[in-house]
């Protein structure tokens, strides 16, 4: 994986190195100093990009955290600072962390609506501050000075790519990385990433806070490119502009925030040499932004969909060596990996789980069984720690888990599934592998993989169908090597043939890995087949437990889940 | 101290408006289930309507009756596109769009009302209610006031005691399930565009006066107005209601204060931070299966 961020990051910057090339020695001076702005909005759109692209947020004040940077960078220039533009704009940047960090906080456990307004509040209140206060040095005209090898407008120019650069291999890098996985995964799903052992506030904090450090950057470098900045430069509207622009091209993508650059930069340009009013442009980002959005696919999207068609396909790599054979299973405690006693859990008057107790041996695959309804999801929504309450303790290898939040249960070692498919179709195999299991070695995620016959690790999740997606799933989480596995109901959607082979898997898992698994299943076949104990529930009550034979033997539950009265059985 | 007052009284007639827009805007969410960015944009342009037809000699009692129903057929434009594309959208992909629609209505409004050129804004209602403690109290702002309640008390009983009213919450609450009894979903839905961009444009009228009165600054009172929804949790009018109340009178009373008169704009965001900080203390997951 290493590789493929470090193919990325060459095809950017050997691209960037082109275009820059080509622009200074045969553009003239005009439409080079044009293009350096399409490069700085291209900043600022990367920056939106992380946070509404890709951590699914709504943030309509990113020319403002620009602002925060653009003020500090006139501000260090006025007071002379030691270091020139290229410290001033790094110093602008850091200065918007705090901001962004500060505007993330309401974001942390509220969702996507509530921060649209937080932000476009903050956007209006920090107009009405930087109307008030005027950018340092506006009133006496002075001039942002340039680092001096950069002095000319190419010169400027250069810089800009180079500082574009830079930005985009790094996020290249940090995309490709657990952190950039996570974020996508917040965005699909919290409760999915939470129960990954993602820390959803980390995940958002630092989106925030990278995003506001970019714009941050943007500002400083807009600074540096007019001299001179006033209020406008920051206001509301900019804000407003960026998102629609970046919501129509998706900003996420390194030829989206090019593209986007283009269009804020050169329409106004365009309309105003065919004679058309500029604030047309405006109207056109609105509308595209609003078909991106209904069809929910950016210009990015559409132009790869459409690239990938016309480009012949290259053949997938097939690596000739075989992966490597699975490492050694993990060694977890003795005894009893997990224990329920006496949980009980209520949703309002209807009581969900009344004293249920289960318990899972280390090394073992334990099933819980039940009719719809019996509780056996709440079961393990209770011990992955997704209730806000219930009563009753859970313990991991002796040690109690109440008070700890799904993602710190996640990390102290259960791991869990769902019964749908959660993983964010935007990752690759391989990605999400690392986002489920940190720290994974790439071996290891080739040879999981082949163990369950998932698909190769460069594989688009959205390109894989529903069935193998749930496959995934298992594969993600047993690869964590966790003390306890919780399974609910993997097979649902495979074919009978593949949820034989995944009961095989499954039963295999404590040998191969180490993990115990507690396992929810309705295919009676794969349950037998998997595990060395049932727990038989029927509306959230005990109602048998032990054996596979012994426990769907028993007429009680025979009953209650296959509906055979004990007479009908005589008979 | 009475200085004080007065700057409170001043603000009331502000804060009369975000109470309206406010209401509309928890209005719009429950009952359409959209976050309207657009809310005040939709409007400034029945006010500039109404302005526009005032401005070329016709009497208010064409204008302000026209500029309602430019209002409301901006918002059931606005409708249009929503349930026509975003039925089934999620609460943040309809905000995005009506975000993104407002760069657009604020685009297309700054053109055809010339940028900030300023217009003459009629007063529809003139001259002082009443002294209170030695302070003029408006006409205005009373009647802005007076919408705000009413339109929350009516609100409030048609949807719990009109057929119609309970359609409206199986529609907000289950559109797919509402459209399957055969309630006429989208039919519904454009009469609750309609509605809200009709009192939209009636309470921005009576504001405009008082304000920097170009289209964008009117639009951008969706701010406060948003902020007023916040404080009741988008489900609660009469909270709406006294946050809007509120908000214009801390908006008054800061900037009757020489230090914090050019930092009122401020006000709303701090408000909003304020209530969203406070109302989540307890953890929340998406939905869950």
């Amino acid at each position: 994986m290493k590789h493929a961020s470090l193919h990325a990051a060459l095809k950017t910057a050997s691209a960037l190195a082109i275009i820059a090339g080509l622009a200074v020695l045969a553009l003239p001076n005009y439409w080079v100093f044009l293009i350096t702005a399409v490069f700085i909005v291209g900043v600022a759109l990367q920056s939106l990009g992380l946070v509404t692209g890709r951590t699914g947020m709504i943030s309509l004040c990113q020319m403002s955290f620009a602002g925060v940077g653009a003020w500090v960078t006139g501000y260090l220039n006025v007071a002379e600072f030691p270091g020139g533009l290229v410290v001033w704009v790094l110093v602008g940047g850091l200065a918007a962390v705090p901001v962004g960090v500060v505007i993330g906080l309401p974001a942390l456990r509220l969702r996507g609506i509530n921060l649209a307004i937080v932000t476009l509040g903050f956007a209006a209140a920090f107009d009405t501050v930087l109307a008030t206060i005027t950018f340092p040095g506006q009133t006496s005209f002075t001039q942002v000075a340039r680092p001096a090898p950069f002095e000319s407008d190419k010169g400027y120019f250069l810089f800009i790519m180079l500082v574009y650069g830079l930005i985009a291999v790094a996020l290249e890098f940090v995309n490709r990385s657990r952190l950039g996985a996570s974020w996508l995964a917040v965005r699909h799903s919290e409760r999915a990433a939470a129960a990954h052992g993602v820390s959803i506030a980390h995940a958002k904090l630092s989106a925030f806070a990278i995003s506001a450090f970019i714009a941050g950057i943007s500002g400083g470098l807009l600074a540096g490119y007019l001299g001179t900045l006033v209020a406008e430069n920051f206001n509301m509207m900019q804000s407003l502009v960026l998102f629609a622009v970046a919501t129509m091209v998706g900003a996420h993508f390194t030829l989206g925030a090019i593209a986007g650059g283009l269009m804020i930069t050169l329409f106004p340009e365009l309309l105003r040499r065919v004679g058309l009013p500029q604030d047309v442009g405006n109207v056109f980002f609105a509308v595209g932004a609003v078909q991106a959005l209904s069809s929910g696919e950016t210009m990015s999207e559409t132009w790869g969909r459409l690239g990938s068609k016309l480009l012949p396909r290259r053949a997938g790599k097939t690596s000739a060596k075989p992966p490597p054979p699975l490492a050694a299973p993990s060694v977890h405690a003795q005894g009893l990996a997990l224990e329920v006693n006496g949980l009980t859990v209520r949703y309002g008057n209807v009581i969900a789980l009344d004293k249920v107790s289960l318990a899972v041996p280390a090394r073992t695959v334990v099933g819980l069984i039940g009719p719809n309804g019996a509780g056996k999801s709440t079961t393990v929504d209770a011990i992955a720690g997704f209730l806000p309450r219930y009563e009753g303790s859970i313990k991991l290898a002796g040690r109690p888990l109440e008070g700890l939040s799904a993602t710190a249960r996640a990390k102290a070692g259960i791991r869990r599934t769902w019964q749908t498919t959660r993983i964010a179709p935007e990752l690759t195999v391989g990605e999400y592998m690392r986002l489920a299991a940190a720290g994974i070695k790439p071996g290891e995620i080739e040879a999981v993989l082949e163990w369950f016959d998932c698909p190769s690790p460069e594989t688009v999740i959205a390109t894989v169908d529903a069935g193998t997606r749930r496959l995934i799933d298992v594969a993600g989480v047993v690869a964590a090597r966790p003390p306890v596995l919780l399974l609910d109901e993997p097979a649902a959607g495979q074919s009978y043939a593949e949820a034989l082979k995944l009961g095989e898997r499954i039963a295999a898992v404590p040998e191969k890995f180490g993990s115990a698994v507690l396992l929810i299943e309705h295919d009676m076949d794969l349950v037998r087949r998997a595990c060395s104990a049932i727990t038989v529930f029927d509306f959230g009550r005990l109602i048998a437990q032990g054996t596979p034979q012994a426990a769907l033997g028993s007429a009680i539950v025979q009953k209650a889940y296959m509906g055979i009265e004990p007479e009908e059985r005589v008979a | 101290m009475n200085s004080l007052l007065a700057s409170a009284v001043a603000g009331l007639s502000a804060g009369g408006a975000y109470a309206i827009l406010g209401v509309c805007a928890v209005f719009t969410y429950r009952l359409v289930a959209v976050v309207n960015f657009t809310g005040a944009a939709i409007g400034a342009a029945g006010t500039f309507v109404m302005v526009t037809l005032y401005e070329s000699g016709y009497p208010l009692a064409i204008g302000v009756p026209a500029g309602i129903a430019a209002g409301a057929l901006v918002a059931t434009w606005i409708g249009i596109v929503m349930t026509t594309w975003f039925a089934g959208a999620s609460a943040s992909t309809k905000a995005a769009v009506t975000a993104a629609l407002l760069v657009g209505i604020i685009a297309v409004g700054l053109r055809l009302t010339g940028g900030q050129h300023p217009h003459s804004f009629p007063e529809l209602v003139t001259g002082s209610a009443f002294r209170f403690a030695g302070v003029e109290v408006t006409r205005a702002s009373l009647l802005t006031l007076a919408i705000a309640v009413v339109f929350t008390l009516v609100t409030e009983q048609f949807l719990a005691r009109t057929r119609t009213g309970l359609q409206l919450r199986a529609l907000s609450l289950r559109p797919m399930a509402a459209e399957l009894i055969g309630i006429r979903v989208r039919l519904l839905a454009l009469c609750v565009w309609a509605v809200v961009g009709a009192v939209t444009s009636f309470a921005l009228m009576v504001i405009a006066p008082l304000r920097s009165p170009d289209f964008m600054s009117l639009s951008l009172l969706v701010v406060p107005a948003l902020a007023a929804a916040l404080i009741g949790a988008f489900t609660s009018f009469r909270a709406a209601l006294i946050g809007g109340l509120m908000i214009g009178i801390i908006e008054g009373v800061a900037s009757g204060l020489d230090t914090f008169s050019q930092y009122r704009g401020a006000i709303p965001f701090l408000v909003i931070l304020a209530v969203l900080l406070w109302s989540q203390r307890g953890a929340r997951w998406d939905e869950a299966r």
